[in-house]
């Protein structure tokens, strides 16, 4: 499931792909993977769904994390949820309220996953070049 | 039921008498509380499966969130109100704590977290006017700002609560009662946080955690969350020690609260759950031990009101 911020740059595949997986490749998709997830932060303030009444307090963003792994979480604005990338789930944001448990949390269907030890935004990348 | 047993104030006795599993060798799990399997837990008198105690309570506060603030004040007479004041009066927070408050369902402690925060912050801001007699008034203008900008201090309280449908009553209470700011919802289980480390400055848990299916993963977690030097604070139904009050208690809890439930909210079942649940609550003093074994110090409790509900307290040091 690619995001919006994703597809933004999107060019087509090449067959440059191949080629790219160099070291000194790697780095620079890294860079500019990073570049195109800009909208994507690693911690809790992304700054865009605040003034939704529907959306997500912005101060509870600063402390949620995932309860299973405690790792930081990711706001998806267009699908009101709570990604956490690394366990592919998503937590629903019901009326400006998180839904945090686990049970109710909602499994992301990932092609990449597949891929072992890839970073996500690598391998967006990669699908983008 | 068991109200027609009602005259030993001796707590092993009523329990066993209530003719739960009575073999010794399966008294592993549950300890003082009486005999249960393992993988097996109390609902109320009952012992059910682990995995279906969370299920039964979510689906017992489902049902009662409509009414739960009505039937606690019918309860217990409105009492739960002063109990909850004591409880605030004893953490007296200062402006710019963090709070979290969990099983805070229809936000009564919150509220009140909210309101004592902005009383000592006005009353503070009033004192420092008021020594300051050559103040100009640029300066009186500016703290009045502050006051406008700020009052709480940057106190944050975060609500957290299993169940969704306590959650939606207490953000319409909020709104309703004109609460806007420094309140965040959240619904998550008190076992398993979605908070990081070191995060809050004090965790309270009213009369919340009797209903955790894994009391000690709770306690747990409130360690982990709160910042060194936090506090933890737990209110919740106790022992009675005097045993005339616990002989009109037991009455009054298994006579009267189920009726009271099913004339105003409709459910007996419900009601019939919550006095079972508090008498498998474990004592005061086996819950200190358990409070000290999730890594608290300093924990001490209080009782009111003889006994009936008491506050426990532990810092992370």
């Amino acid at each position: 499931m690619l995001t919006s911020e994703n597809t933004r740059s999107g060019a087509g595949a090449r067959p440059e792909v191949a080629a790219r997986r160099t070291m000194l490749g790697r780095a620079t998709a890294l860079r500019r993977g990073l570049q195109v997830a800009a909208g994507r932060t690693r911690g809790p303030d992304s700054g865009r769904g605040s003034a939704q009444p529907a959306g997500l307090d912005p101060a509870l963003l600063g402390l949620l994390v995932c309860p299973l792994s405690k790792r930081p979480l990711r706001y998806e604005e267009s699908s009101n949820e709570l990604i956490n990338e690394e366990l592919g789930i998503a937590y629903p944001v019901v009326d400006g309220i998180p839904n945090m448990i686990p049970q109710a949390a909602r499994k992301i269907e990932q092609a990449w996953h597949n891929y072992s030890g890839k970073k996500y935004h690598e391998i967006v990348v990669w699908q983008m070049l | 039921m068991a109200a027609s047993i009602g005259a030993a104030p001796c707590r092993t006795l009523f329990r066993r008498s209530c003719g739960k599993r009575l073999s010794a060798a399966w008294g592993l799990l549950g300890g003082a509380r009486g005999l249960v399997a393992q993988g097996e837990t109390h609902l109320g008198f009952q012992t059910v499966p682990e995995a279906e105690k969370e299920q039964r309570v979510y689906q017992v506060f489902e049902s009662v969130a409509k009414k739960y603030d009505i039937m606690n004040d019918s309860m217990s007479f409105g009492i739960h109100r002063l109990w909850k004041d004591i409880l605030l009066h004893q953490m007296n927070p200062y402006p710019g704590t963090q709070l979290l408050d969990v099983a805070g369902g229809t936000g009564d402690i919150a509220f009140r977290f909210i309101n004592y925060v902005r009383s000592q912050r006005e009353y503070r801001l009033r004192q420092k006017l008021k020594s300051h007699q050559n103040l100009s008034w640029q300066e009186i203008s500016k703290s009045y700002q502050e006051e406008a900008l700020k009052p709480l201090g940057g106190s944050q309280v975060v609500i957290c609560d299993i169940n969704k449908e306590m959650v939606k009553v207490g953000k319409q209470k909020a709104q309703l009662l004109g609460y806007t700011e420094g309140l965040s919802w959240v619904v998550g289980n008190a076992e398993e946080l979605p908070f990081d480390d070191d995060k809050f400055d004090i965790y309270t848990i009213a009369f919340g955690i009797r209903n955790v299916t894994h009391i000690d993963q709770a306690l747990q977690e409130a360690y982990r969350v709160l910042q060194p030097g936090g506090r933890f604070l737990c209110l919740e139904f106790s022992q009675v020690n005097n045993p005339l009050i616990s002989r009109l208690y037991d009455l009054y809890s298994f006579q009267v609260i189920p009726v009271l439930g099913e004339i105003i909210a409709g459910d007996w079942k419900s009601y019939q759950y919550l006095v079972e649940s508090i008498r498998q609550f474990p004592a005061q003093e086996e819950f200190k031990a358990m409070i000290e074994d999730a890594g608290f110090l300093k924990v001490e409790y209080r009782n009111l009101t003889a006994g009936i509900v008491a506050i426990h307290s532990g810092f992370k040091l």
